[in-house]
């Protein structure tokens, strides 16, 4: 288990947050049980992690009153994400010890009841309030009254569990706002025994022991993390003794520990669990000293690497510092540091990544291969609530990238080169297939944006349906193949004559196409369509968007106080390596 | 065992080891709430690798009534 603070630890700490973030959270509590301690667990760790965590407890199983009562302190607290934490004693009340006083029939009745009368308490929330709501599973106890004869009992007690298990997850299935934690899992992997402590139900309602519920506040942090778009992007890796046992340098390429014995088999492993995070869009990279033509030979010819050179967005295999390749790595990619995770055996490689770039995870890789796979399994940086298309194909786009800068490097001018790319830029309104892309870049981009506002799906979906707001975004295709979609735009009328860009932002994998001249001429031209006279907009100035700051200045926007604007006279001409589609 | 005993409570409790005596209860710590109470007892159960019984547990009224179940368990917080 991974190593946790004492609750008290977490009372204290939390008493000691001064610090105030930028980045703000709202975690509203709301349990059938004693949950006390867990809001200074969810403050301390976000805090840690730079986030101002204010948190509201509904008081002490009073989940439905809460709910159901819009005028609640529940309400009034507008929570992002509310935790509904659900436990089967509770649920089931005296049927959790006699389930078998009722003949099957009635059990199923009261299964289907209860999953009514939560069915019916999640949608009253989401109704009436613009919190994502996080519900655990209920958990199924080891014991049944039965004992071993319970596999032999129609609609058992642990059927019953599973069966409300079940049906809650199918209902919310596709939901954006209902979201389902498996409480069991949590259970499965830190044993019942340790988890559940009689002593403490008994003197407290605690059904969950104070010794776990840190672990408990850690796996609800992965909802924090994912809310608030701050999942890491992307693995740098070591190769020798991380990717592989022993120095292909020294032990050659028959050498190294690779394959399915002990221990090349742990290393085997570590790649395929970095391989199904590559598979679901996180992005991988090398950085290594070696001889790059002993550790591409591995890469590209051993038979037993997992991983192979069309993984890897970006390769450095050489003996610069890993400083300095990092630095090159995160320009490749186009990257922010922030968002990088690096992996590496070497604890002096780890601190020196550490002291120039503190805002990367730097993993404290044990010294033994064969926890490397925990370890990883164990990080709550990757959590996503949310897994499009783009993610999937994230690796094909980087390969696709890779061949872009070939062909740059091959070019003799900037023009040249894009106009050999065959740039087709697509513009669509936003709509349900491309809304979860469209939040996603929302809540992620930071360098190629205007104004770095975030909305959550709900608030897009409010706008796509006031008429007053043009959400549209973009989508690229070049000779390589489809970029998916990697811009948004939105426009907001202000009146008749005046349009406001209230968002304009660009996933920094396509910066330096000229993608933004494209739109920029698509919003002035649409604007004049449409009679508007004058286009506003802002540029609001971060820590990281930098790159997009010349934007309205470079299409002729003027600064007129805080804001900028555009008197539209002409219509404007595209680039001619630019061809727009509007579907 | 009592420097083990006074680091946990004066954790727990929020109060200065040198405060710390005998007759010092939920009435005159102002974090001994009932839930600290049991937070107390827990840490205590994890530091000295030990169960308190639930009767023990409701019986603790203040450090004295601790340090007394303790040594019934073998554990001696004067020394």
């Amino acid at each position: 288990m991974p190593e946790e603070n004492s609750l008290s630890d977490y009372i204290n700490k939390s008493n000691e947050i001064t610090k105030i973030f930028d980045r703000k959270i709202r975690i509203a509590l709301v349990s059938s049980f004693t949950i006390n301690g867990l809001s200074e667990i969810l403050k301390v760790k976000s805090a840690e992690r730079n986030i101002s965590c204010m948190v509201y407890e509904s008081p002490y199983n009073q989940y439905s009153q809460e709910i159901l009562n819009k005028k609640s302190n529940l309400y009034k607290f507008l929570p992002d994400i509310t935790f509904l934490i659900l436990d089967t004693r509770n649920i089931f009340g005296e049927i959790f010890r006699f389930p078998y006083s009722i003949s099957h029939l009635e059990r199923a009745k009261i299964i289907e009841n209860k999953i009514n009368e939560i069915k019916n308490l999640l949608d009253k929330y989401i109704e009436n309030s613009n919190s994502k709501i996080i519900i655990t599973k209920l958990n199924i106890p080891s014991f049944s009254p039965n004992g071993i004869f319970e596999s032999k009992t129609e609609y058992g007690f642990h059927n019953m569990i599973e069966d409300f298990n079940k049906q809650i997850t199918k209902i919310y299935l596709n939901s954006e706002n209902v979201f389902v934690y498996d409480f069991d899992k949590f259970i499965t992997k830190n044993g019942e025994d340790n988890v559940f402590n009689y002593s403490q139900f008994f003197f407290g309602d605690l059904k969950i022991s104070m010794d776990f519920l840190p672990t408990f506040g850690q796996d609800l942090m992965k909802y924090v993390i994912a809310y608030l778009g701050l999942t890491k992007k992307c693995i740098v890796l070591d190769l020798d003794n991380t990717l592989w046992g022993g120095i292909v340098g020294e032990d050659g390429f028959n050498g190294i520990k690779l394959g399915p014995e002990p221990p090349g088999n742990a290393f085997m492993e570590f790649q395929r669990v970095l391989l199904s995070l590559h598979q679901r869009g996180t992005i991988l990279a090398i950085n290594s000293k070696n001889n790059f033509e002993d550790a591409i030979k591995v890469i590209k010819e051993h038979p037993y690497m997992i991983l192979k050179e069309e993984h890897f967005a970006s390769m450095r295999i050489n003996w610069n510092d890993k400083v300095s390749n990092m630095k090159g790595i995160i320009k490749e990619i186009n990257i922010g540091s922030d968002s990088l995770v690096f992996i590496d055996d070497d604890p002096v490689n780890r601190e020196f990544v550490k002291s120039v770039f503190p805002e990367i995870l730097v993993v404290n890789l044990s010294d033994d291969p064969s926890s490397y796979v925990y370890e990883i399994e164990n990080l709550i940086d990757f959590s996503v609530l949310k897994i499009t298309d783009e993610d999937k194909n994230r690796g094909k786009m980087y390969l696709q990238q890779k061949k872009i800068i070939e062909l740059e490097k091959t070019s003799t001018d900037l023009q040249t080169f894009l106009s050999q790319l065959n740039l087709k830029i697509i513009i669509k309104d936003v709509d349900e297939f491309t809304l979860p892309r469209v939040s996603q870049l929302i809540l992620k981009t930071n360098q190629f944006n205007l104004t770095t506002k975030r909305y959550q799906e709900m608030d897009i979906e409010k706008m796509i349906k006031d008429s007053n707001f043009i959400v549209t975004c973009v989508q690229v295709e070049d000779k390589f193949g489809d970029n998916g979609i990697v811009g948004v735009f939105i426009i907001e009328k202000e009146n008749q004559k005046e349009w406001r860009i209230d968002t304009f932002l660009m996933s920094c994998r396509i910066m330096g196409r000229d993608i933004e001249k494209g739109i920029m001429a698509h919003i002035i031209n649409k604007a004049k369509e449409n009679n508007v006279e004058k286009i506003n907009a802002d540029f609001i100035p971060t820590q990281k968007n930098k790159p997009i700051e010349n934007l309205l200045s470079d299409h002729e926007f003027k600064k007129d106080g805080e804001s900028w604007t555009y008197i539209i006279n002409s219509e404007i001409k595209l680039p001619e390596y630019l061809s727009i589609e509007i579907k | 065992m009592s420097k083990k005993l006074y680091e946990i409570i004066s954790k727990v409790m929020k109060i200065d080891i040198s405060t710390i005596s005998d007759e010092l209860g939920p009435e005159t710590i102002e974090n001994w709430t009932s839930f600290n109470g049991y937070v107390l007892l827990n840490e205590l159960e994890t530091g000295f690798n030990i169960k308190f019984t639930i009767d023990e547990a409701m019986d603790v009224k203040n450090i004295a009534d601790i340090k007394r179940h303790l040594k019934n368990k073998g554990i001696n917080s004067n020394e």
